[in-house]
């Protein structure tokens, strides 16, 4: 906590780690971070990636805990694979998808060959598909961990609940919505509120990827904070970005506590 | 029942689909580290190499330290997963147990805690240790892991609590008992599940932290994914199969656990998912 408030509080002035004399700044850092159109980007950049990652995560995550609800063989042996991209660290996950997405030893480049094609240029090189490429990494590395978090609650529900729904000749979604959310809300909202969470501080699988390109189409504000930090050592517009990704993160917890007492009074 | 059965293999089909699709890039890693790669000049593609075990032996040439990272990325994770623990138990319990108003909102403020991202305090945070003189220490590397991962702790924990019955406790209490001891005798017992399922997570979290100890030190302790980010930041030259090696011996340690530990959680769900 207190390194917190300590940063917030650095974040208004001339702050440094070697000594120089502290002054009180105002919101100047935060108007030159503003003003940086590569900030700018970086902002929309992980907008667009929360928006499009989380709803996908939720989504295929709930699909897997659905299909694993009942009794199937092997069905611990799929529960514990389902863990295993999220064992993958960000970085690691960073590397490998560097080297797969690669030519002669990746996966696309394998399928391509199956149809006849010879050589598919790594989709992090191309500036429209680089953004929607990170966005697939991170569902790949978080929506079986969703998956996974949403069974136990999910083969709780009894089975009778579902048949009933079945014989009133509900389609799919709505024996879904009716017989699966409600027990389900707090755990699907806190898992929201993580996915939200880390995917508005995303930066270390961008920075081996990608490294923020090309151009600033996959930068994003956690990357630019780190890059401003370490790779210009100005660590007043690095601590400025920072906070501006944390106030993101802070008005989304807002709503989600805001929410969650909500849903415990309805 | 025919019809059941037929849904039964279709929604089987389709797990096994999926796990395929999921598992493939981690499969296609393991091929490298022990010698096999595609080669895409076949028509169709085929699979080329034999089994080897060389790409190990040359991470330690291509990162002569690597081995030693590893050590201090294994020792790191578990004492900091194990202090955060004990450390994270009786705030926990003190918070489930609690009536005052808005205890519910101070616990669901740990899970938003949990998110905020690294950049916002890793600076303060290595002024901090430097002003201990912990930095390129193990002792700051584990309490700063450990701190980092606390709110998480302390949400999860106080979920997993809140659903133990008081009874015991309070007839504990009414015999005059201490808090400690009623917390080793009588909670540690029934919360040890959730307590083991959350060190398992936070083992996890902690391994693969990447900003927090590249902060604190400077070269000379390293975990295993800062050393990764090195290589790359620095654009050092290394063969795919010596990096799929690398990621391979990376991975096998959390993935041993998780499968050995797997049982307990389902305590680390239940953990987030009632606060209510």
């Amino acid at each position: 906590m207190v390194p917190a408030v300590l940063g917030l509080l650095a974040s208004f002035t001339t702050y440094d780690p070697f000594g120089s004399p502290i002054r009180f700044v105002g919101f100047a850092n935060y108007l030159s971070v503003l003003r940086d159109p590569t900030f700018t980007a970086a902002a929309r950049n992980i907008a667009v990636f929360t928006l499009v990652a989380v709803p996908l995560e939720l989504g295929i995550g709930f699909a897997l805990a659905y299909l694993l609800r009942g009794p199937m063989p092997g069905r611990e042996l799929c529960r514990v694979l389902l863990l295993v991209p999220w064992l993958v660290s960000p970085i690691g996950g960073g590397v490998m998808w560097h080297f797969l997405f690669g030519s002669a030893t990746g996966i696309p480049d394998y399928i391509a060959g199956w149809i006849g094609q010879t050589e598919v240029p790594s989709p992090l090189g191309d500036v429209r598909l680089a953004l929607p490429t990170t966005v697939a990494i991170e569902v790949w590395r978080m929506a079986p961990l969703v998956g996974f978090l949403l069974l136990p609650g999910l083969t709780a529900i009894p089975r009778e609940r579902w048949d009933l729904a079945t014989l009133d000749g509900a389609p799919l979604m709505r024996r879904v919505t009716e017989v699966a959310l409600p027990p389900l809300g707090p755990l699907l909202l806190a898992i929201t509120m993580l996915l939200v969470g880390f995917a508005l501080g995303t930066f270390d699988a961008v920075l081996i990827l990608t490294g923020g390109g090309p151009g600033t189409a996959t930068e994003t504000p956690a990357l630019y904070s780190y890059q401003a930090a370490f790779g210009a050592n100005d660590w007043h517009r690095s601590g400025a970005a920072a906070w501006l990704v944390a106030a993101g993160v802070l008005a989304i917890g807002f709503i989600y506590l805001r929410l969650s007492q909500a849903s415990r009074r309805a | 029942m025919r019809a059941s059965f037929k849904l039964q293999a279709i929604r089987f089909a389709l797990v096994v689909i999926a796990l395929i699709a999921f598992l493939s890039p981690i499969a296609w890693t393991l091929l490298a580290s022990v010698g096999f790669q595609p080669d895409n000049n076949t028509s169709p593609p085929s699979w080329k190499g034999s089994l080897t075990f060389e790409n190990f032996a040359d991470v330690g040439i291509a990162e002569p330290s690597f081995w030693a990272e590893l050590a201090t990325s294994a020792a790191s994770a578990v004492c900091a997963s194990a202090l955060t623990v004990c450390a994270s138990l009786p705030a926990a319990y003190g918070l489930a147990r609690s009536r005052f108003h808005g205890h519910r909102l101070l616990s669901q403020g740990f899970l938003v805690l949990a998110t905020l991202p690294a950049m916002a305090y890793v600076i303060p945070l290595s002024d901090l240790i430097r002003r201990l003189h912990l930095v390129d220490t193990f002792v700051g590397l584990v309490l700063t892991e450990s701190a980092v991962t606390a709110p998480l702790a302390i949400y999860v924990l106080q979920g997993a609590i809140r659903q133990l019955a008081p009874e015991w406790e309070e007839a504990a209490w009414l015999e005059g008992a201490a808090l400690w001891r009623i917390l080793i005798r009588i909670v540690l017992p029934v919360a040890a599940p959730a307590a083991a399922a959350t060190a398992l997570i936070l083992f996890v979290l902690d391994w693969n932290l990447l900003i927090v100890p590249l902060v604190l030190t400077s070269g000379e302790l390293k975990t295993l994914p800062v050393a990764m980010s090195d290589f790359f930041t620095f654009e050092r030259e290394l063969e795919w199969p010596t990096a799929a090696a690398a990621l391979t011996i990376s991975l096998a340690p959390v993935v041993v656990l998780v499968a050995v530990f797997h049982g307990v959680l389902d305590q680390f769900a239940t953990g987030i998912g009632s606060h209510d």
